[in-house]
């Protein structure tokens, strides 16, 4: 990887990534949940994760749990290896500097 | 865009501080119901035996065996342990703990009343705080409180009113704290 994954690089969306990282796949973190894990605002978390699930690194489920709505995001199996790739990349260019 | 490896380190430390977070809570939330239930179990399990002492050992008995069984269930509430794997783990830690209590007792031999009461609470006390260590703050916090009160009660209180204690203040405090690890 030449060039940072840009779409990851975004402050508030590599924090998403990485509060999603260690969360099982098939247990996706609630968004109020995920707002206070990455200390965003409501628009702001919802327009990152829009990018996200554009690009295909979450999934975004919607369901009702007692009446009220609920949202559930988690990482895709396209966005763990993107974020994995982003992170080595990260450690390439420390490792590199490093000599 | 090309980084400098200064930004490519706090860019990877923003990464590996989110990820830290984010995990010590997922463990907090999964251990949250069982410290509820078992709060919940103190509760019910000290206060019967204030009230009627003479039925203790068929009450904790009880409530032992539902807490082991009742732990398998909340364990397998998590959509990631329905393989059932981490499920019977907890129930297997609550039967090794309860093992490692009677052994105690038996080599121990005589315990009173009070002893009997406190044991339990300070080992579960110091498992917590053990734990703590590993895994974040709120357990460590969590097992000295249990130890710190369950002491307290030990040596200030007389006669059964330390059950009573155990009852509201140890096993409150264990649904307190499943209500804080529930939280972010």
């Amino acid at each position: 990887m030449e060039q940072p994954d840009a779409i990851i690089h975004q402050p508030v969306r590599l924090k998403i990534m990485a509060a999603l990282k260690p969360l099982p796949t098939n247990d996706p973190v609630e968004f109020v949940r995920l707002k206070a894990l990455v200390n965003a605002t409501e628009g702001n978390l919802g327009a990152h994760i829009t990018t996200l699930e554009e690009a295909g690194y979450v999934s975004v489920d919607k369901d009702f749990v007692a009446k009220r709505p609920r949202t559930r995001i988690g990482l895709t199996k396209q966005g763990r290896r993107a974020f994995q790739d982003y992170l080595d990349y990260l450690r390439g260019i420390i490792e590199t500097a490093a000599g | 865009m090309s980084l400098t490896s200064k930004e490519a380190a706090e860019s990877l430390a923003q990464a590996e501080q989110a990820h830290k977070r984010s995990a010590e809570l997922y463990h907090y939330s999964r251990a949250a119901p069982h410290l509820i239930m078992w709060g919940a179990i103190w509760v019910a399990g000290y206060g019967g035996t204030y009230l009627v002492p003479n039925y203790w050992q068929w009450l904790w008995g009880a409530l032992i065996v539902c807490g082991c069984i009742g732990g398998y269930f909340v364990g397998q509430v998590r959509p990631d342990c329905k393989n059932g794997a981490w499920a019977w783990r907890m129930t297997g830690v609550m039967a090794v703990a309860v093992a490692f209590v009677a052994c105690t007792y038996a080599i121990m031999w005589p315990v009173h009343g009070a002893q009997y009461a406190a044991y339990p609470a300070l080992l579960t006390g110091a498992i917590y705080a053990a734990v703590g260590l590993w895994v974040g703050l709120r357990y460590l916090v969590t097992g000295a409180l249990v130890m710190a009160l369950t002491l307290a009660g030990f040596f200030t209180l007389h006669d059964n009113t330390i059950l009573l204690w155990m009852a509201f203040v140890g096993g409150g405090s264990m649904i307190l704290a499943g209500v804080w690890f529930r939280t972010v």
